[in-house]
């Protein structure tokens, strides 16, 4: 028997979760259905032109996926919480990988992709809704050399100013932190056994300032006056005369420093609850 | 099936174990008593694998309970006191969670569930709190795992019930299977248990088979003061004292759990010695 992972139980574990919890979980969905709309539809209502604009829509998508998937994430191992909870998942017989991986697909791969097609769901029919709104309007108010123009459902995953390739987009950024972030509350959700979200919050906020805190006594304390120019590795150096100074570090370290914060924050927090979920006593 | 040494065990600031022992067998049904906080369901999560020792040895069938494998996992089924189910169907359990116990029997389960008279159809929220204790027995009775650990399983269940919860128990053990059982109602596993194992300060107090309890101690109601003043344990009761003491005959008496462990804490070293002889 493989102790360690195997798909037979491991799909029995999701058939399982997916059972007692689906019920649960298509109500959530519906209720961030309805949020969207609501708020789509007071748009469209209070504001006469282009209510749902690039920016609405963009912004929409990332701020209800942030809070709703931090909330999610922070309830994903709630079952630890509670003793008798406690007992029924940590007695039944999957391995902490297993039990692990399943959290996970559910908390983070399924919800990612059903909020996706729940916002999309949504948008494409405010858009409809909007367009019509706001056609009737220029039909009633426009000036006669003022042309009517639809508005689109946009891809919330590309960047509004398309000529800039030489940036990452900061939309995938914003998702790939999206990921980060919740996988905190993931973890949160192992480690506090009370108002995981809460406390998972105060931890960040703490967490930031610490570190901006230290980073800027820690640098202060080395560093010549001065501040980073464009990345980690170019840092101007305050001087009284004309000449600028840049110290200058070799681009990887920008390089891996980044694609740390992008790629392996969220996976190095999933391990980290891997790890948790195995000590965990109850 | 499961042996400790040399258990230490501590929550932040108690002690609760330092330094048990206990080798326990399959084949035979225990009861571990003692008094409220003493450690009882501490053990069993111990030896559940859902709590750690802080220092000593712990086998269950060969695995070390902490590690959790699944191996481990399928050969122990735990009815703790707070238990949890989902608000499921009946056949959900059956359906989604007895899949993961190799050895689970549908018929053995729908038996233990007419036994306790359990109305099927319903789901598991609309039940009482008994009923869904029952639920839970069958389904440890019925996944067949080598170590079966209940804790307090008579507690909420009515006179009824608790009658057929010994029934039920009574023809659930074979040679493979090693049933523990803790509570602090003594007289609830009259009849039931194989050996009697009484926990108190984080060590154990006493630990002997029924059958060597039987015959070494005498259990009975006496009106002869000398007697009753010679006796091991008295205590006064409506028809004369109820009194514990040497059976020097060997005779097998009929054993009153509930004087037995009054006897054992109140004359620890009398009891002891009786067993030594």
């Amino acid at each position: 028997m493989n102790e360690i992972f195997s798909f037979t139980r491991w799909f029995r574990l999701v058939r399982k979760h997916g059972a007692g919890h689906g019920r649960k979980y298509l109500l959530g969905l519906l209720a961030v259905t309805g949020i969207i709309l609501i708020w789509f539809l007071f748009l469209v209502l209070m504001q006469g032109y282009q209510p749902l604009s690039w920016p609405v829509q963009v912004g929409t998508y990332f701020v209800v996926l942030f809070m709703v998937g931090c909330l999610f994430g922070s309830s994903l191992f709630s079952d630890l919480a509670s003793r008798p909870r406690g007992i029924n998942y940590l007695a039944l017989p999957a391995s902490q990988l297993e039990k692990t991986l399943c959290a996970l697909l559910y908390g983070v791969v399924l919800f990612f992709i059903t909020y996706t097609l729940v916002f999309y769901l949504a948008d494409v029919i405010m858009v409809k809704v909007a367009n019509s709104v706001t056609y009737a309007r220029w039909l009633k108010n426009h000036m006669p050399d003022e042309v009517y123009r639809p508005q689109q459902v946009v891809n919330v995953f590309t960047d509004m100013l398309e000529d800039r390739h030489d940036r990452p987009n900061p939309n995938v950024m914003a998702l790939l932190f999206f990921f980060s972030i919740q996988a905190a509350y993931i973890l949160g959700s192992v480690y506090f056994s009370r108002f995981s979200f809460i406390k998972t919050t105060v931890s960040l906020l703490v967490l930031s300032l610490f570190i901006i805190l230290f980073l800027a006594k820690l640098l202060g304390a080395f560093m010549p006056d001065g501040h980073f120019l464009d990345g980690l590795n170019q840092y101007s150096v305050s001087t009284s005369g004309s000449e600028e100074q840049v110290i200058l570090l070799p681009d990887w370290v920008n390089t891996v420093f980044w694609a740390f914060v992008r790629y392996a924050m969220a996976p190095l927090l999933w391990l980290t609850t891997y790890y948790r979920v195995r000590e965990k006593e109850i | 099936m499961v042996s400790i040494k040399n258990l230490h065990f501590s929550y932040r600031r108690s002690k609760v174990f330092s330094g048990l022992s206990l080798q326990l067998e399959p084949g035979f049904v225990y009861g571990l008593l003692g008094k409220n906080g003493t450690g009882k369901s501490t053990l069993l999560r111990v030896i559940a694998g859902l709590l750690f020792p802080d220092q000593g040895e712990i086998r269950v069938a060969g695995q070390v309970p902490a590690k959790r494998k699944p191996s481990f996992l399928q050969e122990v089924f735990m009815v703790p006191e707070e238990f949890y189910l989902p608000d499921v169907p009946l056949d959900f359990l059956l359906r989604y969670q007895a899949s993961f116990y190799p050895g689970f029997s549908r018929e053995q389960f729908d038996r233990y569930i007419r036994e306790f008279e359990i109305p099927s159809g319903n789901t598991l929220q609309n039940l009482s709190y008994g009923q869904k204790k029952k639920v839970l027995i069958s389904f440890g009775l019925a996944a067949n795992t080598s170590l079966l650990l209940l804790d307090e399983p008579t507690n909420g269940l009515d006179i009824m019930s608790k009658s057929q919860f010994r029934k039920v128990m009574a023809g659930a053990l074979n040679e493979k299977k090693c049933i523990i059982i803790s509570t602090h109602q003594v007289k609830d596993l009259e009849n039931l248990i194989d050996r009697i194992t009484i926990i108190d300060e984080g060590a154990i107090l006493f630990d002997q088979p029924i059958e060597q309890v039987a015959r070494r101690l005498a259990f009975r109601i006496s009106y002869d003061n000398a007697e009753i003043a010679a006796a091991l344990y008295s205590e006064q009761s409506l028809k004369g004292s109820a009194i514990v003491s040497n059976n020097p005959a060997g005779e097998e008496s009929k054993i009153d759990l509930e004087l037995l462990y009054k006897a054992i804490v109140h004359n620890r070293p009398g009891i002891q010695s009786a067993f030594n002889a």
